[in-house]
């Protein structure tokens, strides 16, 4: 093992981290920009130009708030279970590819971190440790109504989680491969979106209802008992709640737009501009993506908790589970 | 003409029937009958089962010191329409206690327990008689006439420090400590922990029915410190699993003693604080407690002030609507969106409050015998183009981005249902009693002003639900444009206020109730007054406050994240319910 | 094969890192003045009536299970995904049944009023 591999990976995670940190910023502050916009108002604009500045000013106010810790709350785990949430919201995206190759410094440098065989799968398994954090925060809490609203988003995530695998498994199996590379290159000719489009479908609904969003926000709604999981928090440890949350959000964006919407291939061919087409490309889709997913916040109001289970138990999975089946026996028959 | 009918038939009745137990109000200027306390419940009873006077809109108390007795006043109404039935029992002032009519109207509950909570009346039957705006502990009875607040200064207003020398001396000046704040020697600020309220905790059911899965009962406090209680209001509720069993309401967290700042006042310095009642809609408050002294002082507006506040109040109207919708919206998680573009309308009618009142929500506008100053041309027309343009315009798009949503049918749908039987036996009023399909408007049922020529018709609903209110106050946006359209075409021209204006004005002696059909159902203005240029009494009968006694029985059985809904449905401002 | 996951170990560290430093981060530079009204539990701004801890309802235990159930349908229905194109019709057919039979139980639990209320 070469310490230059090491080295190229050492950068390349950090690289990922800052995005995915600095993202996180400048998402809240898209957000609320187009959620002002579409609330006919402006949104903020004050703090540096076109407001650039605020989520920079956001972090400087929460890390200099008080932080309190109730008195009978378990304080170990009170402290972990934020920083349990926003692991994996991190590493998830770890597997995605964002292009072919770059040449740099005379060497080759390919453009994802993590080429795992079983990429599928182990997206499926870190969104399910994701969990933990939330049902962890709700108890360590000493709050009935916390640790109730930790279950209820433990619940909800659970339920969809099913029907995501489901989903997934639809690009997996029209590439023939768990590996992201095979599944991104295989849409080379046409969009999984197209042949596969329940599966696209189940997949933007039930990867909302994984980050906790619009509709599917029950649990942290401030109108419902008060409570959601995160109510005795306050100060960097809320924050990074609120990182994972966004974090996630460009995550399951990028992953989408790579199992469903061609990834770093179209609309510029990958190998433009010396390989940097392909990230443009994705980071196009992915910014596109959130659009959309600010766009439902700021329409729809919010399904009530036990629609939303019967949703997820009822509509989704045996729907999910039908293209699964469906997609299958058609590949089969027809061949190839 | 019905008023004649009540007067000879009924009175005949009446008298036949119980003979010296009822007798005619003969106090100058006053109306009605009174009823000796014995036979109260007697008379309230055949007066509801054979006479159809099935709706007590108004239950108060009156302290008649130096005179030694209390009195309470009931206003009767039926259902389907006619002018006031007023009764009135006496009872000595040293212990006033009067049977309570909750058994016969579940509506009368929260009026009474304000009558107890204020007054002291004890009403016997009452099934929880604590107090209500103030809390448990306080000590005295505020709306009598030997109370004294803190910092008390005169009996009536003007005050002579402050007229007609200017002179304006801070109540905190009045505090002969000044600034030395010391505390008993065993209390400690930090550590103290409110009483636990245990009268209230307690009068939740607490019987355990028998069920498969045994669930725990656990008793949650929404509120008041609660985004979405519409301000500081808190309800007790008592949750089996996710579904509520029982519900208390607590209010009077915002209380500031307005009725006895209300007879501190000269009546005119009332108008401008019949604004923070409900302080959305301040110009609907304006005109009831303008037609109460109207009545007493026996004065008609001239036409043209009669047609401008109907326009003011239509618009209130629409804005009342406009709001409620937004935040209905709101409580279903709409992410303040629908709020927003509604609000935007809000803004416009506010402006042109603002051109007319000279203020933009606290708009002190009306007087006694027309309103403050005349409407010019060029705001007329600023309301035309809204009335015809951009108002039937915004609502249309409005409603068509709501109505058929499938989210909002499957949360409000069928939820918090409150039958019509139930509806007129909690003395509910507006579009919640509207949409429980009863038809009762007070602008048709009791007309008012110039409502009688003007062309509308009552929007109702069959089911009660959520989703019923919300099309009620959608079709009643319409209605309220309709009027507007017909008013802005027939406003004659001429003078704005009967005789001149005058900052003392002479009322006689006597009583009035006037009534107006308020966004948030019937606001009423009970003044007594006895030749003083201060009222002796002075309530309000606030819709918000009465229709929250009907969520106890619509929230029985719904989900929490339908309370939060059901509560936006009522449509409540605090400045009401606490007053 | 397991060289693969280094990268994953990489990232997992610096994630780590960016978690602890964060916390550390919001102790060193907030205050910290606890009075006994801040660190009470939050309950709409009222003291809390009752018993603190209590009973969870059975529902989410069912909902666990459930998901469990399922899950490892998921995970076994993955690898035949990769492979399907060689198995052919056989494989097919073997899966179908293998989904059938475990829908059968997913039926089940839905008339049983498993799946209701939440």
């Amino acid at each position: 093992m070469e310490v230059s591999l090491w080295i190229e990976w050492v950068i390349k995670s950090l690289f990922i981290i800052l995005l995915l940190t600095g993202g996180f910023a400048y998402t809240t502050l898209y957000e609320r920009r187009v959620l002002a916009r579409m609330q006919v108002r402006i949104g903020p604009n004050r703090a540096g130009p076109f407001g650039l500045l605020q989520p920079v000013a956001d972090g400087i106010k929460l890390i200099f708030k008080e932080e309190l810790i109730p008195e009978k709350a378990d304080k170990l785990i009170f402290i972990l279970a934020p920083v349990i949430t926003v692991i994996p919201a991190l590493i998830i995206t770890a597997v995605v590819p964002w292009g072919e190759s770059v040449w740099v410094f005379g060497r080759e440098i390919k453009l994802y971190l993590a080429d795992l065989d079983v990429g599928v799968l182990y997206l499926m398994a870190v969104t399910s440790i994701s969990v933990y954090g939330i049902t962890l925060a709700g108890w360590s809490s000493n709050n009935k109504y916390a640790t109730l609203g930790g279950l209820r988003a433990t619940a909800q995530m659970i339920s969809y989680e099913l029907a995501m695998g489901f989903a997934m498994l639809g690009p997996v199996l029209m590439a023939g491969s768990m590996r992201m590379i095979d599944i991104v290159n295989a849409q080379r000719s046409m969009w999984f979106i197209l042949p596969q489009a329940i599966a696209f479908l189940i997949y933007l609904a039930t990867s909302l209802a994984e980050i906790n969003r619009a509709p599917f926000d029950m649990p942290e709604a401030e109108q419902e008992l008060t409570a959601g999981y995160h109510t005795e928090y306050s100060g960097m440890k809320f924050a990074l709640f609120f990182m994972a949350e966004y974090i996630k959000m460009i995550a399951i964006s990028m992953i989408g737009s790579s199992l469903f919407l061609g990834g770093y291939h179209w609309p510029l061919p990958a190998h433009w501009l010396g390989g940097f087409a392909g990230p443009i490309n994705l980071f196009g889709k992915t910014v596109i993506w959130m659009f959309f997913i600010i766009w439902v916040r700021a329409t729809l109001p919010r399904i009530r908790y036990d629609k939303l289970m019967q949703l997820g138990w009822k509509v989704l999975f045996p729907l999910a589970l039908l293209n699964v089946a469906v997609t299958a026996a058609v590949i089969v028959l027809v061949g190839g | 003409m019905t008023t004649s009918w009540i007067e000879t038939q009924l009175t005949e009745y009446l008298l036949e029937r119980f003979g010296e137990a009822v007798q005619p109000d003969s106090r100058p200027g006053y109306l009605g009958f009174l009823v000796a306390r014995n036979k109260l419940l007697e008379v309230c009873r055949s007066l509801r089962d054979e006479f159809g006077f099935d709706y007590l809109s108004s239950v108060t108390g009156v302290d008649y010191h130096p005179e030694p007795f209390m009195e309470v006043v009931y206003h009767f109404y039926k259902s389907t329409g006619g002018s006031a039935l007023v009764m009135k029992t006496q009872a000595p002032r040293d212990n006033p206690t009067v049977p309570s009519l909750c058994s016969l109207y579940p509506g009368a509950d929260f009026q009474e327990r304000e009558a107890w909570d204020l007054l002291g009346i004890r009403f016997e039957g009452h099934p929880d008689l604590r107090r209500i705006l103030m809390w448990e502990g306080f000590a005295g009875h505020p709306l009598r006439k030997d109370w004294r607040e803190p910092f008390f200064e005169e009996d009536a207003k003007p005050f002579k420090s402050r007229w007609p020398e200017g002179h304006f001396i801070r109540v905190e000046d009045n505090n002969p400590y000044k600034n030395n704040v010391s505390y008993p020697p065993d209390f400690d600020p930090g550590k103290w922990v409110p009483d636990k309220d245990e009268l209230l905790y307690g009068g939740l059911q607490s019987f355990e029915e028998d069920s498969e899965i045994k669930t725990e009962r656990i008793v949650v406090n929404l509120g008041p410190q609660h985004p979405s209680t519409h301000g500081v209001f808190r309800m007790v509720v008592l949750l089996e699993g996710e579904r509520v069993v029982d519900l208390k309401p607590v209010m009077g967290y915002l209380h500031r003693n307005h009725e006895k700042i209300g007879e501190r006042n000269t009546y005119l310095q009332n108008m401008p604080f019949t604004d923070r009642l409900d302080y959305i809609c301040s110009m609907s408050n304006n005109f009831g407690y303008a037609l109460a002294v109207e009545k007493l002082m026996g004065i008609q507006p001239p036409e043209r002030a009669e047609y401008i506040r109907v326009m003011m109040a239509e618009l209130t109207r629409f804005l009342n609507h406009m709001f409620s919708i937004g935040f209905l919206l709101n409580d279903l998680g709409a992410f303040f969106t629908p709020s927003l573009y509604a609000i935007e309308e809000r803004e416009l009618i506010l402006d042109i409050f603002e051109e007319v009142a000279g203020s933009r929500m606290m708009c002190n506008y009306f007087r006694f015998g027309g309103v403050a100053r005349d409407v010019p041309e060029q705001v007329l027309d600023k309301i035309k183009t809204l009335v015809h343009d951009r108002l039937p315009r915004k609502l249309d798009e409005f409603e068509r981005y709501l109505t058929h949503n499938e989210i909002l049918r499957s949360r409000c749908e069928g939820v918090g249902v409150l039958t019509p039987e139930q509806a007129i036996a909690l003395s509910v009023a507006g579009p919640v009693l509207r949409a429980s399909g009863v038809p009762y408007d007070v602008r048709r049922a009791d007309p008012y002003s110039i409502y009688e020529r003007l062309e509308f018709d009552v929007a109702y609903g069959i089911h009660g639900d959520i989703y019923d209110r919300y099309l009620v106050r959608i079709e009643e946006m319409r209605q309220s444009l309709r009027i507007l359209r017909q008013v802005l075409k027939d406003i004659p021209n001429g003078p704005v206020m009967a005789g001149k204006p005058q900052f003392q004005v002479r009322v006689p002696p006597g009583e009035a109730y006037g009534r107006v059909e308020g966004p948030k159902g019937e606001l009423g203005f009970y003044v007594v007054s006895n030749g003083k240029p201060n009222p002796w009494r002075y309530h309000v009968r606030a819709p918000s406050f009465i229709n929250l006694t009907s969520l106890k029985t619509m929230a029985h059985g719904a989900k929490v994240a339908d309370l939060v809904a059901i509560l936006g449905s009522i449509d409540i401002v605090l400045g009401e319910v606490d007053r | 094969m397991a060289s693969q996951f280094f990268p994953i170990l990489v990232i997992l560290a610096l994630a780590l890192f960016v978690g602890f430093f964060v916390v550390v981060l919001g102790t060193i530079f907030g205050p910290r003045r606890p009075t006994a009204r801040k660190s009470s539990p939050y309950e709409s701004g009222m003291v809390p009536y009752g018993p603190g801890t209590r009973r969870m309802s059975v529902r989410y235990y069912l909902v666990g299970v459930l998901f469990i159930l399922f899950d490892i349908e998921v995970v076994f229905v993955l690898p035949w995904a990769v492979v399907f194109r060689e198995l052919g019709m056989p494989g097919l057919v073997l899966m179908i049944v293998f989904l059938v039979v475990l829908e059968v139980a997913f039926v089940y639990a839905w008339k049983k009023g498993a799946l209701e209320w939440e």
